[in-house]
């Protein structure tokens, strides 16, 4: 028991140290943070314009007026900054496998999996969660949401399931690097679909889409599911306050999934070079 | 010219060594194409025609775009941010072969090897999934090869001019990803700004990203008149000239003073 409460509080030890050493690379390049800071609030504000000239043009989406749209925009671009700043290197996986660089995480006695993700803690993800942060506002503001203890509770623990679900995917995808031995830099296209299918609700999909969103790749739990029960529209899936843990369980099994599925293909991982 | 054939030689071939990466991007692609398809299936259902366009031209516009966006990708601005950023530049810039030239070069090599691999299969898919993506007026087919020679410029100028600033800024990762955003949203390319207000839309046309995506796109499912079309094949072509001028005078300026890293 002691021991693997030692164990942890390395972990911890290390994590801090981790976010240090990321805080200090990012100063390193001025222009670069500059960058961050205009490039990701652009993408979201943008985003929330083009949702807003949509809904003028076509009226209500599926039933979601304005309001309930700007919500469900807001917690999936939370639920996206978070993942960013912490599963973002899932997309760049194949690169390190071409170019051999697990060997270094392989020699150190940490996780690997821990290793790859919390040494390359991603800061400028901030720059997602703040205009996610301002929309939600704005969204609970415009569909009249009362923010009870048990509200923000709810709120709270389905954006955990929903990174993690994320991050699942995200290791899912790059994991088949191990196997096809390519760096495939698949995160534009997965951010894309994630748009679709996380910004607007996916009843508005035929029946078969749905089905696929909800149980093979359970991209509908990131966003629909817990956020239509949080303002009591029918999704005919579930309702009421078990979505959210529905929706974190969903994410520990993807992230368990992933997490196996990695170590699986790094057994064949065998380094670069000559 | 014979060196940059070989260049344009070598990059095809590179780029048919990784199989899987071809199968990975269709299959992505196809899953995109195909929700955008339900995606505006779902907006159009009880209504005919929408700011002058109906569903059925609505998915013309996104199989025809999927199959552009293709043409579209752009290594350049990536290839000056890693040459710089590692100090390769120092040695790019000794090869007898002007630099740019060279990028330029490398990306019509892979553009040649992504036609065979991506765009033909994804219009394939999307005839055979979503509907045959006939040309409104086929009259417009000139037109409209010539509007996309020029928009694959433009695309590739803004790239080559966004990739520059590494000469100075040294690490862009950050300006390529401005770069992508303001493509992705301002040229049309996921949702048409006719759908916009008037305001916003008047805007948006007098910048070039419309020129990327939307023109060839409304020659394509003839939205608009050929005299319309016409007025802005001629705005498209003064940002074309506007953006070489401003690529070679930019060009002179940083090629001149370049800082090598760890050099």
């Amino acid at each position: 028991m002691s021991r693997s409460f030692d164990t942890l509080r390395h972990y911890l030890d290390v994590t801090g140290v981790n976010i240090k050493m990321a805080f200090m690379t990012i100063i390193e390049y001025p222009a670069n943070i500059a960058g961050w800071m205009i490039s990701n609030p652009l993408q979201f504000i943008m985003g929330f314009a083009i949702i807003k000239f949509v809904v003028e043009t076509f009226g209500e989406i599926n039933g979601w007026d304005y309001g309930q749209l700007a919500f469900l925009y807001g917690l999936s671009v939370i639920s996206h900054a978070l993942s960013m700043i912490f599963f973002v290197q899932g997309w760049f996986m194949g690169w390190y496998v071409i170019e051999g660089d697990f060997d270094r995480y392989l020699t150190r006695p940490l996780g690997v999996l821990y290793q790859f993700f919390f040494t390359n803690i991603n800061i400028f993800g901030i720059t997602d969660l703040i205009p996610g942060i301002i929309v939600f506002i704005y969204g609970c503001v415009r569909s009249g949401v009362r923010a009870s203890f048990l509200f923000v509770i709810q709120v709270l623990i389905m954006l955990i399931g929903a990174t993690l679900i994320r991050g699942g995917i995200y290791i899912l995808i790059g994991s088949t690097s191990f196997h096809t031995r390519s760096a495939v830099d698949f995160g534009q296209y997965t951010q894309e679909i994630m748009d679709k299918t996380t910004m607007y609700p996916i009843s508005m999909y035929p029946e078969s889409m749905q089905f696929i969103l909800t149980y093979l790749i359970p991209i509908g739990w990131v966003s629909f599911y817990p956020v239509s029960s949080l303002l009591g529209i029918d999704n005919g899936i579930s309702s009421g306050m078990i979505t959210a843990f529905i929706t974190l369980a969903v994410g520990i099994l993807m992230m368990s999934l992933a997490g196996a599925y990695f170590n699986s293909g790094l057994k064949k991982y065998e380094s670069a070079g000559n | 010219m014979k060196k940059y054939l070989f260049i344009i030689k070598t990059q095809i071939i590179k780029s048919l060594t990784y199989e899987f990466n071809v199968y990975g991007n269709i299959i992505m692609q196809t899953i995109i194409m195909i929700t955008s398809a339900y995606f505006w299936r779902a907006l159009y259902s009880g209504r005919s025609t929408v700011e002058g366009v109906d569903a059925d031209n609505m998915l013309t516009y996104v199989i025809i775009s999927s199959a552009l966006s293709v043409l579209l990708i752009t290594n350049v601005e990536r290839r000056i941010g890693r040459s710089v950023e590692k100090g390769t530049v120092a040695c790019d810039m000794m090869k007898p072969v002007s630099l740019f030239w060279m990028f330029f070069a490398e990306d019509i090599g892979s553009i040649v090897a992504l036609i065979f691999q991506n765009m033909l299969p994804i219009l394939l898919i999307g005839s055979v999934m979503i509907k045959l993506p006939v040309m409104a007026d086929i009259k417009d087919l000139p037109l409209f090869i010539v509007s996309v020679i020029e928009s694959f410029l433009i695309n590739w100028l803004i790239a080559a001019l966004f990739g520059m600033t590494a000469f100075t800024a040294v690490n862009i990762n950050a300006l390529i990803q401005v770069k992508k955003h303001l493509i992705r949203l301002l040229s049309g390319s996921i949702i048409p700004i006719w759908f916009f207000p008037e305001s916003v839309a008047k805007v948006l046309s007098s910048l070039p990203f419309v020129y990327i995506y939307q023109l060839p796109l409304s020659i394509y499912i003839g939205r608009g008149t050929r005299a319309e079309h016409m007025v802005q094949m001629q705005i498209q072509f003064i940002w074309l000239v506007i953006l070489s001028a401003l690529f070679f005078l930019v060009h002179n300026i940083v090629t001149r003073k370049v800082m090598v890293q760890g050099g």
